[in-house]
């Protein structure tokens, strides 16, 4: 009687544990996919005609609100996603997050961007697998910026990891003192390390090659 | 457990059954809902940026 009780508890805890796993990997990617379709409709610069009022400055947007579009033809030509302004859980579980204090694009200095690479939609899930020169193209209110990456895993799965308090990464000159003023405009992506875990981060970064102005 | 829980349900066997689901369906709903993005949020398994 009490040994079935215990079997009944352990089993029930194994059942929740699954249920767990399901609604990390397949769950959460429910509520991010609704949420880009709200955050897409925040970003009016797709549509064609142009009212004239550019009162969408990338200085004014709040935490949360929708920032550009990003695009890393490496992870496939349809992938897409809305950018959000902001790293904290409640704006990454939405989608790509842009670092609040890092650059805008195209601006000398440093473009940071962090997202997932395991639930929440898993943007970055195939993060190790870019390579040096490929390409990450930004799509703001102010234009489209196309960057080259010059540092990447390069198909490591253990490449370009990082300590979680590593964030010279996104430092305006990534390796210089945060001080340092910058004379180029660079994008840096970031995600966990290991995939199903955070131990760790991943990194990848770049350099501005091209710039198209709205 | 789940056999004291059957015992306690009201009324002939089918009805039972689907107090059961429904009872199952409640709980499942709470897990994803609050128990779930609170238990993600504590352990802390989900974090991708540097701090």
């Amino acid at each position: 009687m009490f040994v079935g009780f215990i079997g009944e508890l352990l089993l029930t805890a194994g059942v929740i544990v699954l249920l767990f796993v399901v609604y990390l990997l397949w769950g959460t990617g429910l509520q991010t996919a609704s949420a880009q379709d709200d955050l897409r409709e925040q970003l009016d610069f797709d549509q064609e005609q142009s009212d004239g009022d550019s009162s969408s400055s990338l200085q004014d947007l709040e935490l949360g609100d929708a920032y550009g579009i990003i695009r890393i033809p490496r992870f496939g030509d349809d992938w897409e996603w809305v950018i959000v302004e902001g790293v904290e859980d409640d704006d990454l579980r939405n989608g790509p997050g842009h670092y609040p204090d890092s650059a805008d694009p195209g601006e000398l200095g440093n473009f940071g961007v962090a997202a997932h690479r395991a639930g929440h939609g898993e943007p970055f899930a195939d993060f190790p697998e870019l390579h040096v020169g490929d390409i990450v193209e930004v799509e703001t209110a102010e234009g489209v910026f196309t960057y080259r990456l010059d540092d990447a895993p390069d198909g490591d799965s253990d490449g370009n990891k990082i300590n979680i308090s590593d964030t010279w990464v996104v430092d305006p000159v990534p390796g210089e003192p945060s001080s340092t003023e910058p004379d180029e405009a660079r994008v840096t992506l970031t995600t966990c390390w290991p995939r199903l875990g955070s131990s760790h981060r991943m990194y990848a970064t770049g350099t501005l090659i091209d710039v198209e102005e709205r | 457990m789940y056999a004291f829980v059957w015992r306690q349900l009201p009324g002939p066997w089918p009805a039972k059954l689907i107090l059961s689901l429904v009872l199952f369906a409640v709980i499942v709903y709470a897990l994803f809902m609050w128990i779930f993005p609170w238990a993600e949020e504590t352990l802390g398994i989900t974090q991708v940026t540097v701090d």
